[in-house]
């Protein structure tokens, strides 16, 4: 019987905790009174949350709701079902060309954005359906034990080269822009301004030659970093300010900024989104240049408008990736040559992607 | 002990060793003192508990999941021990292309399961909501209570509740008090892992959650995709530790009770 | 049959209402939106199909899937089985302590394990110092990132899904049979073999199914623990659907999946009388 008294307690407890706000539905279209933000979560959304949120909901009344990750499936589905629930989303330049593509995104109003800004903002970064906020690059990133900083691979060429260069190397597979085509070039010997339009032949050649030292194909950013630190893989290609980071945190890991490939996150809007000068009136918030630097302090990356330098120290700007000292070692991805649909209808982010996948799959 | 005894226990012994090691690495790591992830730790602190305690992110996530769970166990474990019963004692035509139908949640592919549920979801506005997350998470917990069940069924004698009812007891009398303890066990793991499923599901939530319900996996995924926080470590450690304070405290409950090998 | 037996045999298949009920409501409809995604586009098309036809990585994927799931499976039996007898046969104070440990590692999310098999099987990791240290071997074993990790982590994840059916059926078994088998003159292990392993059958059939099937919709461990050998077909699905939104393709690799597991235990059922494996379907 004693048995029988805790059970039912038990349940009563249980429940209490069932019996929470659990019926609460959110109306289809938000009240008034709401942005949804979507970005990539992690510190860069506690930096959003920190120094853009409250200046935007103080000058506008709205109150601005976090969510992540930007999922492009997600936003695909949302607008096919008729049910946008989310304003404006922070992604990277491959996932805008895939919504582009499938017209999921509504166009920007940059007569919202100062003038002065967009002034300070390089050119390429504004575009028809995306505006950059931020800027990051796939660099060469080492593990100082294995590869010591006097001795580490200085180019892709050095990457590629096993023997003198010892160690696992990791690339990605999965994780917004693939295959590493221009990385494969450079270590081929192609010049930098030699690079576009891409031998693509020539290229997986080297891939091919890159293969059998891959100790892993990673999935995310995240892992690739992982493995660079606890030393499973001794160099890699991947996110350079994600390896300052680790970095500061005390992780054997550095970055060479030689060759680097610089891409940008960008400001999206969703199509049908629920109140377009609004949300552009947050982007403009975000593209402040304190703001940008305030947020460029707590999570190294190179802010799109530059002028938030005139706030940052120097110390604070040389681990940036677009710092005058590393942005003139790396070169731009250009994204017109690989969204730019062949005779099939397929861009090269499709073709080669898929390419990528059998290649993998079939060695 | 004979020999064959002696190799079942150490052989048995390795495989617990197997099961073990990497919860006790994950403990050990939920106290280390830097904040990127090495093994072994060169310092030891519990800052990855306090964040956890004093983010309110962290801590309402778990609540969450833990309410969907409760739900989605006692939803998944009514639905599918009546659905084994039915198919197994029952005698209408097509009951085995029923069983395939009820299991096949398991077997498509979870995203693609996912993605159905976000467009039925979002017709009826139950996009972000709990009562969402319930339900397609019993979708798929419910096929693994009926596997269970049925197997359980199978190994039981239907001539106890033949003779319960001649001996006059009604449909559900004979249900509540022949049928259903003879399976009890089953039941409570199953329920068990319909909780679980419920509990560590990261694709349906990445679907169907929102701002306002997000889940613990769904925050450990974002986490872990675009960073990877330590307080994952302590999260996971404390996790644990409730699982072993429950599982001791219901065994220690059963000790009480003058019941059989179960 | 009685006539009283069919007829409370039919009020309890009534009891499939309330879940068949909620299946329909909530996951029919998705799914056969799905599988229309593979068919329509928005016009009927056979494109995706024939696609699928065209190139082989696809089957290869398909092909990797198996292997994984069926090596899974197999390990979980080899290790469960013991494990599931060993409770079976022992105090009730040492089964209690099997349960707890079992379970334990059951409630760590996927997620944070992997960490784990990083820290013990990488290249720096604890077995390998071990086996450098004791001299069992020359340079660091690659553990990790190839069909070892993968099995791994997954066997470690599914055991308890393994061992906890094939206790269920096997604690039911009378043992007095065993018993009787004995005195009868039966040696241990024919006895065993004979008496108690065939009774045991369906607790197998149980957990290998259960084991199987969760294996195959498995993505996240083989993406984080695996190498290109173990790119499953839900890793490709999944690239479908985020990376190329290609829905209606993704809804084809899940079809395909979807028949191809339906094909197995069609020819499980025919072959190997599943039906006695599972226990027959009148409920004995």
């Amino acid at each position: 019987m004693k048995r029988r008294e805790i059970l039912k307690r038990a349940g009563i407890v249980a429940a209490a905790a069932v019996a929470g706000p659990f019926f609460h539905v959110r109306p289809a279209r938000a009240d008034k009174g709401d942005l949804v933000v979507v970005s990539w979560g992690g510190d860069y959304d506690q930096a959003l949350r920190d120094f853009v949120f409250p200046a935007f909901e103080k000058a506008t009344g709205y109150t601005v709701k976090l969510d992540a990750p930007p999922e492009t499936a997600k936003v695909k589905a949302m607008v096919q079902s008729g049910n946008v629930s989310w304003d404006v989303i922070m992604t990277d330049t491959p996932a805008v060309q895939a919504l582009v593509k499938d017209s999921l995104l509504e166009p920007l109003d940059y007569a919202v954005i100062d003038k002065a800004k967009l002034g300070r903002i390089p050119r390429e970064l504004q575009q028809q359906y995306a505006l950059g906020q931020r800027i990051y690059s796939f660099n060469i990133v080492y593990n100082t034990n294995s590869m010591p900083k006097a001795k580490h691979p200085r180019n892709w060429a050095e990457v590629w080269d096993a023997k003198n260069f010892p160690g696992g190397r990791t690339f990605n597979f999965q994780g917004g822009i693939a295959p590493q085509l221009e990385a494969a070039l450079l270590a081929d010997g192609v010049p930098v301004d030699k690079l576009y339009p891409l031998d693509v032949e020539r290229a997986w050649r080297m891939m091919d030659k890159l293969k059998p030292i891959v100790a892993k194909w990673y999935t995310s950013h995240a892992q690739a970093i992982q493995l660079l630190s606890a030393g499973e893989a001794s160099v890699g290609n991947t996110i350079g300010p994600r390896g300052i980071t680790a970095k500061k945190a005390g992780a054997p890991v550095d970055v060479e900024y030689n060759q680097g490939k610089l891409a940008s996150d960008n400001w999206c809007l969703v199509k049908g989104v629920r109140n377009k000068k609004v949300a552009m009136e947050f982007i403009n918030t975000a593209l402040d240049p304190k703001m940008q630097a305030s947020i460029a302090q707590k999570v190294p990356y190179g802010p799109s408008n530059t002028g938030a330098f005139e706030f940052l120290s120097a110390q604070d700007a040389a681990d940036l990736t677009t710092s005058p000292e590393n942005i003139k070692q790396q070169f731009w991805w250009n994204t017109d040559w690989w969204s730019a649909p062949g005779p099939d209808g397929k861009s090269p982010r499709e073709a080669q992607g898929e390419r990528f996948a059998k290649w993998m799959i079939n060695s | 002990m004979t020999g064959a005894r002696v190799a079942l226990w150490a052989l048995c012994t390795l495989v617990m060793m197997f099961l073990i090691a990497p919860i006790i690495v994950i403990v050990i790591t939920s106290f280390n003192g830097t904040p990127y992830m090495d093994f072994p730790p060169k310092s030891l602190s519990l800052r990855w508990y306090a964040n956890f305690f004093s983010s309110a992110h962290w801590y309402d996530t778990a609540l969450l999941s833990l309410r969907v769970a409760l739900l989605t166990m006692v939803a998944a474990t009514v639905l599918g021990t009546s659905a084994a019963i039915g198919i197994v004692r029952g005698t209408f035509p097509g009951r085995r292309a029923l069983e395939a139908f009820f299991i096949s949640p398991m077997v498509v592919p979870i995203v693609v399961v996912a993605l159905g549920f976000y467009f039925l979801f979002s017709r009826y506005h139950l996009l972000d909501t709990t009562l969402g997350l319930f339900l397609g998470h019993t979708v798929i917990a419910t096929p693994l209570v009926i596997v269970m069940v049925r197997a359980a069924l199978r190994t039981t004698n239907p001539a106890m509740e033949l003779a319960a009812r001649s001996l006059g007891a009604d449909f559900w009398r004979s249900l509540r008090y022949v049928t259903l303890p003879s399976i009890k066990a089953t039941i409570v793991a199953a329920a068990a892992f319909a909780f679980l499923i419920s509990f560590d599901d990261v694709v349906i939530a990445i679907f169907v959650a929102g701002p306002d319900t997000t889940t613990l996996p769904k925050r450990m995924w974002e986490t872990i995709r675009f960073e990877i926080d330590p307080t994952l470590t302590a999260i996971a450690s404390l996790l644990t530790l409730v699982a072993v304070i429950v599982l001791v405290g219901v065994e220690l409950m059963r000790r009480g009770s003058s019941e059989r090998v179960e | 049959m009685g006539r009283a037996a069919r007829f409370w045999r039919s009020r309890e298949g009534a009891l499939v209402l309330p879940a068949l009920a909620f299946y329909v409501l909530v996951y029919l409809y998705p799914l056969s939106r799905i599988v229309g995604w593979s068919f329509f586009d928005p016009d009927f098309t056979l494109k995706f199909y024939r696609e699928l036809l065209a190139e082989p990585a696809y089957f290869k994927a398909l092909r990797n899937t198996l292997e994984i799931s069926v090596l899974v499976t197999l390990i979980s039996l080899m290790l469960g089985y013991p494990l599931a007898y060993l409770m079976t046969t022992t105090s009730a104070r040492a089964r209690r302590v099997l349960t707890v440990l079992i379970l334990v590692p059951f409630w760590t999310s996927i997620l944070v394990r992997t960490f784990a098999w990083l820290v013990i099987l990488g290249n720096n990791g604890l077995v390998n110092r071990a086996l450098l240290d004791l001299g069992l071997v020359e340079f660091p074993q690659k553990l990790l990132f190839n069909m070892v990790g993968v099995q791994v982590g997954m066997v470690h994840v599914l055991l308890p899904f393994m061992v906890f059916p094939l206790y269920g059926v096997m604690s039911r078994i009378d043992l007095n049979v065993v018993r009787v088998a004995r005195s009868l003159g039966a040696v241990p292990r024919k006895a065993f073999l004979y008496v108690f392993l065939p009774l045991s059958l369906p607790g197998v059939g149980a957990g290998c199914i259960l084991v199987f099937l969760l294996a195959i919709g498995f993505y996240v461990t083989p993406a984080l623990l695996g190498g290109p050998g173990q790119i499953t077909l839900a890793t490709m699905i999944d690239m479908m659907i985020n990376t190329f939104l290609n829905f209606g393709f993704a809804a084809t690799l899940g079809v395909l999946l979807l028949a191809v597991v339906g094909g197995i235990f069609g020819l499980f059922s025919g072959l190997m009388g599943l039906n006695r494996i599972l226990g027959a379907g009148e409920g004995r």
